[in-house]
């Protein structure tokens, strides 16, 4: 576990170094990310201007739930940039690299990879906590340590899902309109009330597109603790992430490489 | 016990077939034909530790795919296969702390880094302790003579230098095996050089074996003792790299200047006069039919000679024949 760590570590700080040689694109994509999810968000404060709640939700739970889905989305993919883009590795046979060398592949294809705009993401998430934080008054240790434990969810329900999905690339090939889809799913689905759905809907939230387990389930968790949320947002983080490590090094037996040139950015 | 032995390895693939234009999109989208492919028939070899070995073939011939089987890339359809005593798809993290890499169409070294930061990352990949680090580092930066480029991004060496530094990085941890494939495509004579004699250095400093696929005959020529040449899928020679010389370099060229004028009709018994001028002669002879002796007396009492060149065809022509050979035998 250490020695992967310290792997980790090495990885995380080399993907740093890489991204920072383009400062300047680096701070932009990151404030520009950061100004995107502030517009899209004021859509929000409009609509909370005119109807006060829809079903218990009000503006102060959408900035609790931006807090945990921009605070998860953005450290997942700065950590573990690849797996947006594992689809198109698999299918260019860019593997090979990983295959090559003395480490789990997941782990370190996954890691191999910053999003320098996920930067944006990240503080923006912050930011968002902080003031869902003041509006509610309600600050503490333990509600830190909540949000921190519900990041952690999101991040782990995310980056299962989007290797699971993009794993499928081992068995169709060319996957790209399927793995855009399902990341627009989720992370749509993600940023709306839990409230709005019922039934067929909420089901398919809670397993399809697992949207639930990465926004409106944590962000009541971090609002109040619940064990039983605890254990559900726990169950998800784990199934997920089983699922995606199953499927890939299944499909990785299917692999077949390529000839294609690449280059290691 | 080899470092390498390979036992009857086979690797097919499956390819879709479709044929040209929207119509054959369509059929393939509702009934799609699948050709099985077949990139390793079957070889087998063996390679000793600290050998330097060629394995040597077209486009194609499943030089790349029997590399990638032997690094853990690829599992095999059939066969056997054994490196350092593991088998590399089912063990191929262990085997990678024995082994270096390198593909010439794959780098390795982060782009938009200098080549240093990319050593450090691979000391914490392999594990390699950071004094020791350091002095590996500074040791192969002396032998591969890349002192001055290791702080420079990779984006801006020229291509020889960046697969120095390649080669160098999957020297770090000190690997028993080297596999190199294609280490030297795109490069120009003088860098194609300058890694060659690097190759050299550290099979002789450190008895690093080397397996090299090329399909430049001429770094085989230069590294390897023993070559296997392999078309198709298969193995077509394997032998001393002198012996594929001996055996198949018997045709001489000759290049003959006279300082008088030459007669039109101008000939030698056995030999293929392959351009005649007013002054010199181009031709050739088969050495086993035609005695080289003979030829070089005719020559001198032709006339006054200037000047005479004997040359022999080079290995990659050697190899041409080969290629040919074994497609004539296939059809």
């Amino acid at each position: 576990m250490i020695r992967h760590l310290s792997f980790l570590m090495a990885l995380w700080k080399t993907n740093l170094l890489s991204a920072m040689e383009y400062r300047i694109s680096f701070l932009t994509q990151m404030i520009g990310m950061m100004l995107n999810n502030a517009i899209y968000f004021v859509f929000w404060i409009i609509f909370f201007a005119r109807f006060e709640q829809i079903n218990g939700w009000g503006l102060v739970d959408m900035f609790f739930l931006f807090g945990v889905v921009a605070t998860g989305f953005g450290a997942g993919t700065f950590l573990f940039g690849n797996s947006v883009r594992l689809s198109s590795i698999i299918a260019q046979g860019q593997l090979d690299y990983y295959l090559s060398l003395p480490r789990p592949v997941l782990l370190h294809v996954l890691a191999s990879r910053s999003i320098a705009s996920s930067a944006g993401d990240f503080v923006y998430g912050l930011l968002s906590f902080a003031v869902a934080v003041v509006f509610s008054g309600a600050f503490s240790g333990l509600l830190l340590l909540r949000f921190a434990l519900a990041c952690l969810g999101a991040i782990a329900v995310l980056i299962g899902f989007f290797t699971l999905v993009q794993s499928l690339t081992f068995w169709i090939g060319n996957s790209s309109l399927l793995t855009t889809n399902a990341f627009n799913a989720i992370i749509t689905f993600s940023l709306y009330p839990i409230t709005l759905f019922d039934g067929t809907a909420k089901l398919l939230l809670f397993t399809i597109i697992p949207a639930a387990f990465v926004g409106a389930l944590p962000a009541e968790f971090v609002r109040q603790f619940d064990l039983g949320q605890l254990i559900q947002i726990s169950a998800g983080a784990v199934l997920f992430l089983a699922l995606a490590v199953l499927i890939f090094y299944r499909g990785l037996r299917r692999y077949e490489s390529g000839s294609a040139i690449q280059v290691r950015m | 016990m080899p470092a390498i032995s390979v036992s009857n390895l086979r690797k097919t693939f499956q390819t879709k077939r479709k044929a040209a234009g929207i119509r054959g999109s369509l059929r393939a989208l509702w009934r799609p034909t699948w050709q099985t492919v077949d990139a390793v028939r079957g070889i087998s070899f063996a390679m000793q530790e600290g050998e330097l070995l060629g394995f040597i073939g077209p486009n194609g011939a499943g030089k790349s795919t029997t590399i990638k089987i032997l690094t853990g890339i690829l599992h095999p359809s059939s066969g056997e296969a054994s490196v350092l005593g593991y088998v590399p798809w089912r063990q191929r993290q262990a085997l990678a702390f024995q082994i270096g890499s390198v593909f010439g169409q794959r780098p390795q070294l982060w782009y938009h880094l200098p080549a240093v930061d990319t050593f450090y990352l691979f000391g914490k990949i392999y594990e390699v302790e950071d004094a020791a680090l350091r002095r590996r580092i500074a040791f192969l930066a002396e032998a591969f003579e890349i002192e001055d480029l290791l702080e420079t991004p990779v984006r801006k060496l020229s291509l020889g230098q960046r697969m120095r530094c390649e080669v160098a990085a999957s020297l770090l941890h000190k690997p028993r095996i080297l596999l190199l494939d294609e280490p030297s495509i795109g490069l120009d004579v003088v860098a194609k050089q300058r890694l060659r004699e690097t190759i050299q250095r550290m099979n002789a400093l450190e008895g690093v074996g080397v397996l090299l696929t090329s399909h430049d005959a001429g770094d085989i020529e230069a590294l390897c003792k023993r070559v296997i040449i392999i078309n198709h899928g298969e193995i077509v020679y394997r032998d001393k790299v002198s012996a594929l010389k001996r055996r198949y370099l018997t045709v001489k060229y000759v290049d003959v200047r006279y300082n008088e004028q030459l007669p039109p009709d101008f000939s030698l018994p056995g030999v293929e006069m392959l351009k005649v001028g007013r002054y010199g002669a181009k031709m050739r002879f088969d050495a086993r039919a035609t005695p080289v002796e003979p030829v070089i007396s005719g020559l001198a009492s032709a006339g006054s000679l200037a000047d005479v060149t004997v040359s022999e065809p080079s290995l990659e022509d050697v190899i041409r024949t080969i290629y040919a050979r074994a497609e004539a035998e296939n059809a």
